[in-house]
């Protein structure tokens, strides 16, 4: 369970976007995050982690107040999938999740028996094995994205934020992945919010929808969403309709 | 991990170390050594040149090769730049400057302040300025890269600086500053070898406080930082121990170019991976086996002449970087 509070974002003096409600997102809810570009969808996400970039409004994660807490219990309650990639060339795969355990593991970095299950638990998961020992530098986009999201949940954490997990996918791995997410987010009782283009996979598979349009967030169910007539007004162009989760050109 | 290199490079490293106090002027066979140092003969000449000489220098290069490499390599973490190294922050150009004023500005004002200690004090005061101008900055520049270039900038200051002292100073004084800028692994006694152990000691206790953030790092910092890990504390202990390693270096023993760039590229090419726990072990051994490499060609063995080892570093290190360069071979942080 994660709420944001009074929430308002922005850098220095320049606000992008606030809530006007409280924003709660339950367990086990898949939420995409819907908006055009420069509306705050990755200042949201990132917002969480990065204070300057929350101009007031406060985050409590299973009713703890989220700054309240040390860098590291704050790491073990919220992972992150970003769009910024500067890993090291050399890192390899199964690196990468080992590292992704650090809130779990000791002073000095070393793996116990149950931090290697989860990792294989998750490559398996994500059908990963066969990449385990490639470096990071030699994987496809989809493949590299499949990496970043399994690294999310080696860490372990009730809410995972991604921001464009899917972006520079083909669509039918966009739509196996984030189903994939869905079943996974259901059967181990995560909140998962995600920042998306993809409307139409969104709007078939959110339990929630966070709209981001005029400056204002605001928090709908599915249906609310699909029957509004919010992704007009947010996407106006005559060569679209957007009817109850369907969308179609006119052209 | 391929455990053959570390043996490797272990024996390479002790066979060197045995070779640099054989090799000189002089040939010492390796049992006059061991006669030595359990004092069989304490009057002979031959005692004198390795407990006094030799074996001094041939432990400066030891950890000058390890301290250069280790400094190199964290630099090359810390900046998320293959092409960082010790002298990157311009820690080393401080101590350049710092000795250029104490050697050059002291003649200019008609003071004489020259001494071996106050060469090595001169140094570290350069070095220590230097790197708090650059933490100062650090404050307000977020970003590595414009630390790299102001590292740079730094450099080129005080290259100027030095160049307007030695316009103005005679050629005895410039003379003197151009022999420590050409570096030099002799003449230390072993009180200097003991405070050189002891910042190594302190660096190496920095480096297990650090060595699970220092691979984190590897993630990138957005991601270190939702991993738990406190950046900031992070990079201050990483330039704290590069600054104190580059910098105590360069005091005793001038600047010496190429090995911490060029150290932490071969280890990898050797084992192409990022691990700071196996790495550092590598680049430890590979460190100071090619600088006792280095210096055993400066003494150029047999003959009556040495040439400064600075000099050997730079004729190595150069092609090899462009080397590297050239084949595209893993020159990558």
């Amino acid at each position: 369970m994660m709420r944001l509070e009074k929430y308002k974002i922005g850098y220095g003096h320049c606000e992008v976007a606030r809530c006007e409600e409280d924003l709660a997102f339950a367990k086990a809810e898949f939420i995409s995050i819907i908006g055009k570009n420069g509306a705050g969808k990755s200042t949201l996400l990132k917002s969480i982690n990065d204070r300057s970039l929350r101009l007031d409004g406060t985050i409590s994660v299973d009713g703890v107040n989220y700054e309240s807490l040390s860098a590291v219990e704050k790491a073990k309650k919220i992972a992150v999938v970003l769009t910024e990639k500067s890993f090291s060339h050399f890192l390899k795969v199964r690196e990468l999740l080992e590292l992704s355990r650090a809130p779990y593991t000791s002073f000095y970095g070393k793996l116990r028996d149950e931090d290697q299950a989860i990792i294989e638990q998750v490559l398996a998961d994500f059908e990963l094995v066969g990449l385990a020992e490639r470096n990071l530098s030699t994987l496809s986009d989809g493949q590299l994205q499949r990496v970043l999201i399994a690294r999310s949940l080696v860490q372990d954490t009730p809410c995972i934020l991604m921001d464009e997990p899917t972006s520079h996918l083909d669509i039918n791995y966009k739509a196996d992945l984030l189903l994939h997410l869905k079943e996974y987010c259901k059967s181990h009782d995560k909140t998962i919010i995600y920042a998306t283009h993809e409307l139409q996979i969104a709007q078939a598979l959110s339990d929630k929808v966070v709209s981001i349009y005029n400056g204002q967030i605001e928090l709908h169910s599915r249906e609310e969403f699909n029957t509004s007539q919010k992704l007009k007004e947010m996407f106006p162009s005559r060569n679209i309709s957007f009817n109850n989760g369907t969308i179609s050109f006119n052209f | 991990m391929n455990k053959k290199w570390y043996v490797l490079f272990g024996v390479a490293v002790l066979l060197l170390f045995l070779a640099d106090i054989c090799l000189g002027t002089i040939f010492i066979h390796p049992a006059e050594i061991f006669k030595s140092i359990t004092g069989a003969h304490p009057e002979s000449t031959e005692h004198f040149i390795i407990t006094q000489l030799r074996l001094p220098r041939a432990v400066m290069a030891l950890l000058t090769g390890s301290g250069l490499a280790v400094a190199g390599l964290l630099m090359q973490t810390l900046f998320r730049n293959p092409l960082a190294g010790p002298f990157v922050l311009g820690i080393s150009s401080g101590s350049g400057l710092g000795v250029a004023l104490l050697v050059l500005g002291g003649s200019v004002l008609g003071w004489s302040l020259l001494s071996g200690l106050n060469v090595v004090i001169a140094s570290i005061l350069g070095s220590i300025a230097v790197f708090l101008l650059i933490t100062l900055l650090s404050l307000r520049i977020k970003d590595t890269m414009g630390l790299l270039i102001v590292g740079l900038m730094m450099g080129s200051l005080s290259g100027a600086v030095v160049g307007i002292l030695s316009y103005f100073s005679s050629s005895e004084e410039l003379q003197r500053y151009v022999f420590w800028s050409l570096g030099s692994l002799g003449n230390l006694s072993w009180t200097d070898l003991m405070w050189m152990t002891i910042v190594f000691g302190i660096c190496a206790a920095l480096l297990v406080y650090v060595i699970k953030p220092l691979n984190i790092l590897l993630l990138g910092e957005s991601y270190a930082k939702s991993l738990g890990i406190d950046i900031k504390k992070t990079k201050w202990i990483l330039i704290i121990i590069s600054s104190l390693l580059a910098g105590s270096i360069t005091a005793f023993a001038g600047p010496i170019a190429f090995i911490g760039l060029a150290v932490p590229h071969l280890a990898r090419l050797l084992q192409p991976q990022m691990n700071h726990k196996t790495l550092i072990p590598l680049v430890i051994l590979l460190g100071a086996a090619l600088l006792l490499l280095c210096d055993l060609i400066a003494q150029l063995p047999f003959s009556s002449y040495s040439i400064p080892i600075n000099a050997v570093t730079s004729l190595f290190g150069a092609p090899l970087v462009i080397w590297l360069i050239y084949k595209k071979l893993n020159l990558h942080f």
